[in-house]
């Protein structure tokens, strides 16, 4: 159903010269999806496509089934924490999020009460009545986010989001995208902390000088490359012993002791023969403590795709 | 060779002197501000007026030529061709609007984005004091609005001065010298307007609306001054019209009577002058405001 | 109606006060604080006057021009004031005499009467016209024209400046609704603010009338005259306002246009009659009470640009004005549905 999902069809846009994005195609289904690519390469562009702040110069999309160009459906089942850190002049953290609220159309005590539970939401109370001026970096995010999300919209758009938070509140943010997640909403983020994308996205859309590289599941788009070797950790005891035995392996393309000493690194081209290769060694008696991988997250992924496949 | 074992090694190639190094500024600035269309549109409009005067002096010079002024002459005729005070006045006069156009649109952008930026620490960890940053700033201007003054100006002296006889440059020395005191007053007053303006509003858009207002605000304010109070001293508020009075004193010609003469106009002018650069040395503060 | 006035009302706080709304108070008040200023003086002139010495009118007008110095003394008698001075080898002398009503000067040359000077200590009917003047020549064309600037700029092109319009386009509302709301918010503020400078300074050009004056034009033009100064003022604020928020939507820099409409508002007397009805000021013209006099030393090239259009009748100027506002509003949200955000280029 279409009007689950966040459509890109063959999307476009150019900055005068500049390339934005270039013929993207993208279903975004509901959960949490990052998208991930460095500096200029695409993703608050497609972030303003999504929100109707720029237009493409072709092809369609579609929020849910509503257009960008309906700003007035659109943005009632949208909140979009944006990376411009500037907020309206002379405005306190409160008045900027019943401002919103109020321009949603909500009378103005329950717009009052929205306000309040968001602005708590981001553990922002104390400094609700001071104006976003005199606010830290980490607090115009959080009020960003506020005003994003008083709203309760179905789709959450976040560029950056967990920039300049402290750990506590970025371990609450993470959970609270977590649970919009939950409950059937689109929480679409971008970061340049790939760790933390890694840990909770359900799915990444990998992005580089405007087209999209990789998109879905991370455990998928690795599964897509199938050019690319993946490398495993073999936690054991004997590892002298356990790379002999690998290299007799066709499907083992390099097999490298640990410098660190936790076991054996190994580098394959087919998963699959690969792990039955790692039952027979144990089942002959030799311990293995366990296998990890080592390139699955998003990190390696990016490296690898953008990077051009070191 | 790995860049860490070169060492480092100091610049110690030729450096500005200190007298000059301000201009390192203006050197970036104006052929950006030339590569404006605008800009450029307003400084082939410019040129208009000082062709014609050319045209002029040219008839001016040859009127025996033709054949109504033949050896008999028409006074009032001559007296019309005549190069003087009041030719020049008139000739500053239409030019110096040009100046107050590319004012407004130059000028602006000199202060307002280092300020909205703070950039300005930037420029005072660097060997620029704020002196030298307003001095080099209306350098900029001082280039640009030239062309459309001083340098015209100069052209249609020059021009007047090789056509006509020696004994005309001997009687009239004194009105290339005023054109060039006048227009350089000009230029300092039009330049500083602009750099206040620039940087009172921060805003460049808004910079460049201030400019213009404080032209024509004070000249209809000064008006209405007069027309209300039936006073004359409005006038004195009008920069325009106090500059006026000035050339046509450098000018000798005759200023108009009962209005305010031309010591009053000139002291209201650095009354003025020193106010703008008492606003603008306030707002230029190496340090970061958060509004 | 409802997202345009909660729009309007978000935004009127900004548009009074603010403090760039300084400098618009000025303009607005600035013609009100001079009338209320020339008042206190009148009143002061009065109560000066009211002890000197006056000289019959009818002896005054006996002395023609050329009548020496000492004949204008034995005749007229000891001038109130008398002032003496050397310009450009003239001896020149000024005698001032009061004739109950006016103050006379007796102005001669090398002791020869050259010119005599009448003037009221004040006139309600050359005050009016000194008011028809302050509010067209620099109520309408420059109060109102750079207020307006400052006001219906900040509303589109000052946010993309600050970098918060992005806000207002994530708001549930049509650009169009936005649009409105604000114009209406700078309109409302714009109109309270210049309608109220009109309202007040001509509360000051009557506050100083004699009773006399006053009772006569209450009873007949004041009400009209005050009426339509403070509605074309307004009316004022609703052309220059659409246009100049339309040139904060078009362009990056909306100086330009700024200038190139005050320059087209000043030749707007003598373009043809098409073109006059592309101008602003020519229908605020045709709307105000009172035609102001020209100043007779207004040289002949200004005076040009000074003479006001020919006039259309009230209500098609009205009409006109709301139609023009109304097509430049339409292009406006046209540009502001396809206007995207892209701060990089402020």
């Amino acid at each position: 159903m279409s009007d689950d999902l966040i459509l890109f069809h063959n999307v476009s846009k150019f900055y005068g010269d500049v390339l934005g994005v270039n013929k993207v195609d993208l279903r975004i289904p509901p959960g949490i999806t990052s998208l991930v690519g460095p500096n200029g390469s695409g993703k608050t562009t497609l972030m303003n496509l999504m929100t109707g702040l720029v237009h493409p110069g072709n092809g369609t999309i579609s929020v849910r089934g509503v257009s960008p160009f309906a700003p007035e459906k659109l943005m009632r089942i949208l909140g979009y924490a944006t990376q411009y850190d500037a907020a309206p002049r002379g405005v306190t953290g409160f008045g900027f999020v019943l401002a919103g609220l109020l321009l949603h159309g909500y009378p103005r005590a329950e717009a009052e009460r929205r306000a309040a539970l968001a602005i708590e939401t981001v553990a922002l109370t104390h400094a609700s009545s001071r104006k976003i001026a005199a606010y830290s970096k980490g607090m115009r995010q959080r009020i960003r986010l506020a005003q994003a999300i008083a709203h309760e919209p179905e789709v959450l758009v976040l560029d950056e989001p967990l920039n300049g938070l402290d750990p506590l509140v970025r371990a609450e943010t993470i959970a609270l995208f977590r649970d919009y997640a939950a409950r059937g909403r689109h929480v679409i983020l971008s970061s340049h902390v790939l760790q933390e994308v890694d840990v909770f996205s359900d799915q990444v859309i990998l992005i580089a000088n405007g087209m999209i590289v990789a998109e879905g599941e991370i455990r998928n788009v690795r599964d897509e490359i199938n050019e690319h070797p993946s490398q495993f950790l073999l936690h054991c005891q004997e590892p002298s012993r356990v790379a002999a035995l690998l290299f007799e392996q066709a499907e083992v393309l390099a097999v490298k002791i640990d410098p660190e000493g936790r076991g054996v690194l190994v580098t394959t081209r087919h998963r699959d023969a690969f792990a039955a290769a790692v039952q027979r060694i144990a089942l002959s008696g030799i311990e293995i403590d366990g296998v990890l991988p080592m390139d699955e997250n998003v990190d390696a992924l990016y490296e690898y795709l953008i990077g051009g496949g070191k | 060779m790995a860049v860490f074992k070169r060492g480092y090694q100091r610049y110690d190639g030729p450096l500005t002197g200190p007298v000059t190094r301000f201009l390192a500024v203006p050197r970036f600035v104006w052929p950006k501000l030339l590569g404006q269309r605008f800009v450029v549109i307003l400084l082939v409009l410019s040129l208009f007026w000082p062709l014609m005067c050319a045209g002029f002096i040219y008839v001016s010079n040859h009127a025996d030529l033709l054949p109504s002024l033949g050896s008999g002459g028409d006074d009032g005729i001559r007296k019309m061709l005549a190069i003087d005070g009041k030719f020049f006045a008139i000739f500053m006069n239409v030019q110096s609007t040009f100046a107050i156009l590319l004012a407004a649109i130059a000028g602006p952008g000199l202060i307002a984005p280092d300020l909205a930026n703070n950039a300005l620490p930037l420029y005072f960890a660097r060997p620029l004091s704020r002196w030298t940053y307003i001095g080099a700033r209306m350098m900029v201007l001082f280039g640009v609005l030239s062309l459309v003054t001083l340098i015209p100006g100069l052209f249609v002296f020059i021009m007047q001065a090789s056509l006509a006889s020696t004994a005309w440059l001997q009687a009239n020395w004194y009105l290339g010298q005023g054109m060039v005191l006048g227009f350089l007053l000009y230029i300092v007053m039009v330049s500083l307007i602009a750099l206040t303006c620039s940087a009172y509003v921060k805003w460049r858009v808004v910079a460049g609306a201030l400019v213009l207002a404080f032209f024509f605000v004070l000249a209809g304010a000064s008006q209405i001054i007069n027309q209300v109070l039936r006073v004359e001293w409005g006038s004195l508020l009008n920069p325009g019209f106090a500059i006026y009075t000035v050339w046509c004193a450098l000018l000798g010609v005759e200023p108009t009577d009962d209005a305010p003469g031309a010591w009053d106009c000139f002291t209201v002018l650095l009354l003025m002058l020193g106010a703008l650069l008492a606003v603008l040395l306030r707002k230029l503060r190496p340090v970061e405001v958060v509004s | 109606m409802n997202q345009i006035w909660i729009i309007a009302k978000l935004e009127i706080r900004r548009a009074f006060f603010s403090r760039r709304a300084l400098w618009v108070y000025l303009l607005a008040l600035f013609p009100a604080v001079l009338f209320f200023g020339h008042g206190i003086s009148v009143q002061y002139r009065r109560s000066e006057y009211a002890g000197k010495p006056v000289t019959p009118a009818a002896i005054l007008d006996r002395l023609p021009v050329g009548t020496p110095d000492t004949e204008a003394l034995a005749t007229a008698g000891q001038p109130i004031s008398d002032r003496k001075w050397r310009r450009r080898d003239i001896n020149r002398r000024s005698m001032q005499y009061f004739d109950g009503s006016n103050r006379v000067w007796l102005e001669f040359e090398n002791g020869a009467l050259k010119s005599t000077t009448r003037r009221a200590l004040n006139s309600f009917e050359e005050d009016s016209k000194v008011y028809a003047g302050v509010f067209q020549f620099f109520y309408l064309r420059l109060a109102i024209f750079f207020g307006c600037l400052g006001i219906f700029i900040n509303l589109f092109r000052g946010e993309m400046i600050d970098k918060s319009l992005h806000y207002w386009f994530l708001a549930p509302v049509r650009r169009e609704i936005l649009l409105l709301g604000k114009y209406c918010a700078g309109l409302i503020a714009s109109a309270v603010i210049f309608g109220g400078g009109a309202l007040l300074s001509f509360g000051a050009l009557l506050s100083y009338q004699s009773s006399a004056d006053l009772q006569n034009y209450l009873q007949t033009d004041a009400l009209y005259h005050g009426t339509w100064y403070v509605l074309s003022a307004m009316l004022g604020c609703v052309g220059y306002g659409s246009v100049f928020l339309a040139a904060g939507l078009l362009l990056r820099n909306p100086i330009i246009p700024a200038l190139v409409m005050l320059l087209w508002e000043s030749i707007n007397g003598f373009l043809p009659e098409l073109l006059q009805k592309f101008s602003v000021l020519h229908y605020l013209q045709s709307i105000c009470p009172v035609a102001p006099p020209l100043d007779p030393n207004v040289p002949p090239l200004l005076r040009l640009i000074l003479a006001p259009a020919a006039p259309t009748s009230t209500w098609a100027a009205i009409l006109g004005l709301l139609a023009l506002t109304a097509l430049v509003l339409y292009a406006a949200s046209r540009t502001v549905r396809r206007l995207e955000i892209n701060y990089g280029t402020e």
